[in-house]
């Protein structure tokens, strides 16, 4: 992919003794949204870190937008957002008056922060202090934010953790918008419906190491079941079996169920993302 | 893309957002109003004259002419005050009674001439003089009280005797130089002090608001937007001096601090001000909350108050207080606001006061930006 917006070759980096990155690569493009999914503690932020500037990688090499990470250009800065983790705010300054002064550092002066807030439905508590909001209306400004300089590379770190679903649906509303906009998206979580929900593709990172990257779709059908499972009551009696999708014979069988009188249930019995985590590193997304 | 912003802008646009956090916060607002109103309300309560007159009670000279005399006297702080008996003088100098004039309270000195003093005196005949003195009184001011009556004794016969008086200087010793009719008053040696705590108040306030920025992570979210840490820390320096200065330039105002050399004292507390808020940097980064902060903080504040209370007795700085980074800044704002020197005396304090503020900005620079980067 010549026109990555975000190239990664070969990264590592370690606190101390511990290696919290090793080795990854990956690219994402513009307009496209790549999920970053994986347990605390994977090197989920610290990518976003080296990505951002904040960290160094002691190995390998970062670009944005074609420039290396290292050389802190602020030229680069300008066109990116990063939504962190921590809901760092201003706390003693209203919604309006963060926005303004995030734009004044890219030198923007007239940034329409009403339109903005009206994104995050934060529009009718523009004035009030960041103090006296909830956790979810933080994490709705800290989008606001991120949006403020219009960015061409998007990074978001666990965007909707511990939200409530009304905020939650609102974000990632929010961050399609932005990728049919253009923007590259690095979204971390470890919410595996989320990944499914948003990414185009997903990478799956444990203890510092990517163990796949492909769209959720390709992981599903390479590591899940084709089948389905059909409950039917005959007699007074629940009884459920799984119809194989790839034996011949399953179209009668299939056809067979869903034409018997005493049909309650048929479910896909795709993997999700979680599975295919679990089976692939050995350890689950809660961790 | 959008289109390149200036450092200079950046850097504003950070220090009109800590003036803004800083005058929100209520706690900062009460303590900085708080501190500016108490500092100008104590100086103007502060005694505002001068009186080191040294009290010697004299006895056995009928002819009180004899004592006005003596201009020498005077001339070297001492004031005469006459005592009807030598035991009378006695008893007083020692503390056991109470004078019943009120001219003779506060007499650490005495001096009983015999009965036939003048007489012996005049017929150049030997007599003794007594000399009451409070183990107190310091040794110079013996060696005077001897001088007054070789003097005294001179003056009643009127014959050239080898009286050795000794030099001002060797009688009072004021922070290493001569202020000899030249003292300051109360409020004028409260002066500096006063200054030196908004200057600390405002270094204890700093300290807090950098530490708020690193703790509450919003440094990271400054970090990864055009700011860099260079601008971060440019930023909370001038954000320092600023207040800082401005809170000071009130109170000197306030307590008629101005009124001499008012750009050389406004220079001194310029200097004052960034050697505060290089302090303030490395407090502010060393501290890990609130509690954390003000411990640090006092750790910082209590040397550099040394100085300050060593400039209210004169003499007292030694050695290792003279090489505190604020006793420059003490020693010029009282040489210039007391005494009234000017940009040649002060030139010594203001070298050192730069060198200072050069090393204490560059050593509060690193420790935060190092601590700014390792988050």
């Amino acid at each position: 992919m010549s026109d990555a917006a975000i190239r990664v070759e070969d990264v590592s980096y370690s606190y101390g003794d511990i290696e919290a990155v090793k080795g990854i690569s990956f690219e994402v493009a513009a307009g496209e949204i790549l999920g970053f999914l994986g347990p605390n503690g994977a090197g989920k932020s610290t990518t976003i870190k080296i990505l951002t500037g904040q960290l160094a990688p002691k190995s390998g090499k970062a670009q944005v937008l074609g420039a290396d990470v290292t050389a802190d250009d602020p030229a680069i800065q300008a066109q990116i957002g990063v939504c962190f983790e921590e809901k760092n705010l201003y706390d003693s300054m209203s919604a309006q008056e963060n926005l303004r002064f995030f734009a004044s550092l890219f030198g923007l002066k007239d940034i329409d922060t009403a339109g903005l807030l009206a994104r995050v439905g934060l529009a009718d508590r523009a004035k009030d202090r960041v103090s006296k909001y909830s956790k979810g209306m933080r994490q709705r400004l800290m989008m606001a934010r991120t949006l403020v300089n219009t960015p061409r590379v998007l990074f978001l770190d666990e965007p909707t953790d511990g939200l409530d679903p009304v905020s939650s649906q609102a974000i990632r509303e929010l961050i399609r918008q932005e990728a049919d906009r253009g923007a590259a998206v690095l979204l971390t979580t470890h919410d595996m419906f989320e990944a499914d929900d948003l990414s185009d593709r997903v990478a799956f990172l444990n203890e510092g190491k990517l163990y796949a990257l492909d769209t959720p779709e390709n992981l599903k059908l390479a590591h899940g079941r084709r089948s389905v499972k059909v409950r039917i009551r005959e007699d007074g009696e629940i009884t459920e079996r799984s119809i194989s999708l790839t034996e011949s014979g399953a179209g009668d069988e299939l056809k067979e169920a869903v034409g018997a009188a005493g049909l309650m249930t048929i479910h896909t019995e795709e993997a999700s993302l979680e599975n295919i985590f679990i089976e692939m590193t050995g350890r689950g997304l809660a961790g | 893309m959008n289109r390149p912003v200036s450092r200079f802008s950046i850097i504003a646009s950070i220090v009109r957002k800590d003036i803004a956090e800083y005058g929100r916060d209520k706690l900062w607002a009460f303590l900085t109003v708080m501190v500016l109103v108490v500092v100008v309300v104590l100086f103007w309560l502060l005694p505002n004259d001068v009186n080191e007159s040294i009290r010697v009670g004299v006895s056995g000279l009928e002819d009180s002419s004899v004592l006005t005399a003596l201009e020498s006297a005077e001339e070297e702080g001492l004031l005469l005050v006459p005592f009807a008996t030598a035991a009378d003088l006695e008893a007083v100098v020692a503390g056991d009674a109470t004078p019943p004039d009120q001219d003779q309270a506060k007499t650490a000195v005495g001096i009983a001439f015999p009965e036939d003093f003048l007489a012996a005196t005049a017929a150049g005949e030997a007599t003794a003089v007594t000399v009451f003195i409070d183990a107190a009184v310091a040794e110079e001011i013996r060696t005077a009280i001897t001088s007054i009556v070789r003097e005294l004794a001179f003056a009643v016969a009127g014959t050239e005797l080898p009286v050795s008086t000794l030099a001002a200087d060797e009688v009072f010793v004021v922070l290493g130089e001569d202020r000899l009719g030249n003292q300051a008053s109360a409020r004028d040696s409260f002066r500096p002090l006063l200054v030196f705590l908004v200057l600390l108040m405002e270094m204890f306030i700093m300290a807090s608001l950098i530490a708020k920025e690193i703790h509450e992570r919003t440094v990271t979210a400054l970090l990864v937007s055009p700011a860099t840490v260079g601008d971060v820390l440019a930023a909370k320096g001038i954000t320092g001096a600023l207040s800082g200065m401005a809170q000071a330039v009130i109170v000197l105002v306030a307590i008629n601090a101005l009124s001499v050399q008012p750009l050389l004292i406004l220079t001194l507390m310029l200097l004052g001000a960034v050697m505060v808020s290089g302090t303030a940097m490395l407090a502010g980064s060393t501290g890990k909350d609130f509690m954390s902060t003000l411990f640090t903080g006092m750790l910082f504040m209590i040397p550099l108050m040394i100085p300050a209370f060593a400039a209210l007795f004169p003499g007292t700085a030694s050695a290792w207080i003279r090489a505190l980074p604020s006793y420059p800044l003490v020693r010029g704002l009282v040489n210039v606001a007391t005494f009234g020197d000017g940009w040649a005396e002060t030139l010594p304090e203001l070298g050192m006061l730069l060198m200072w503020c050069v090393a204490l900005f560059a050593l509060g620079w690193m420790v935060l930006k190092r601590k700014v980067q390792t988050l």
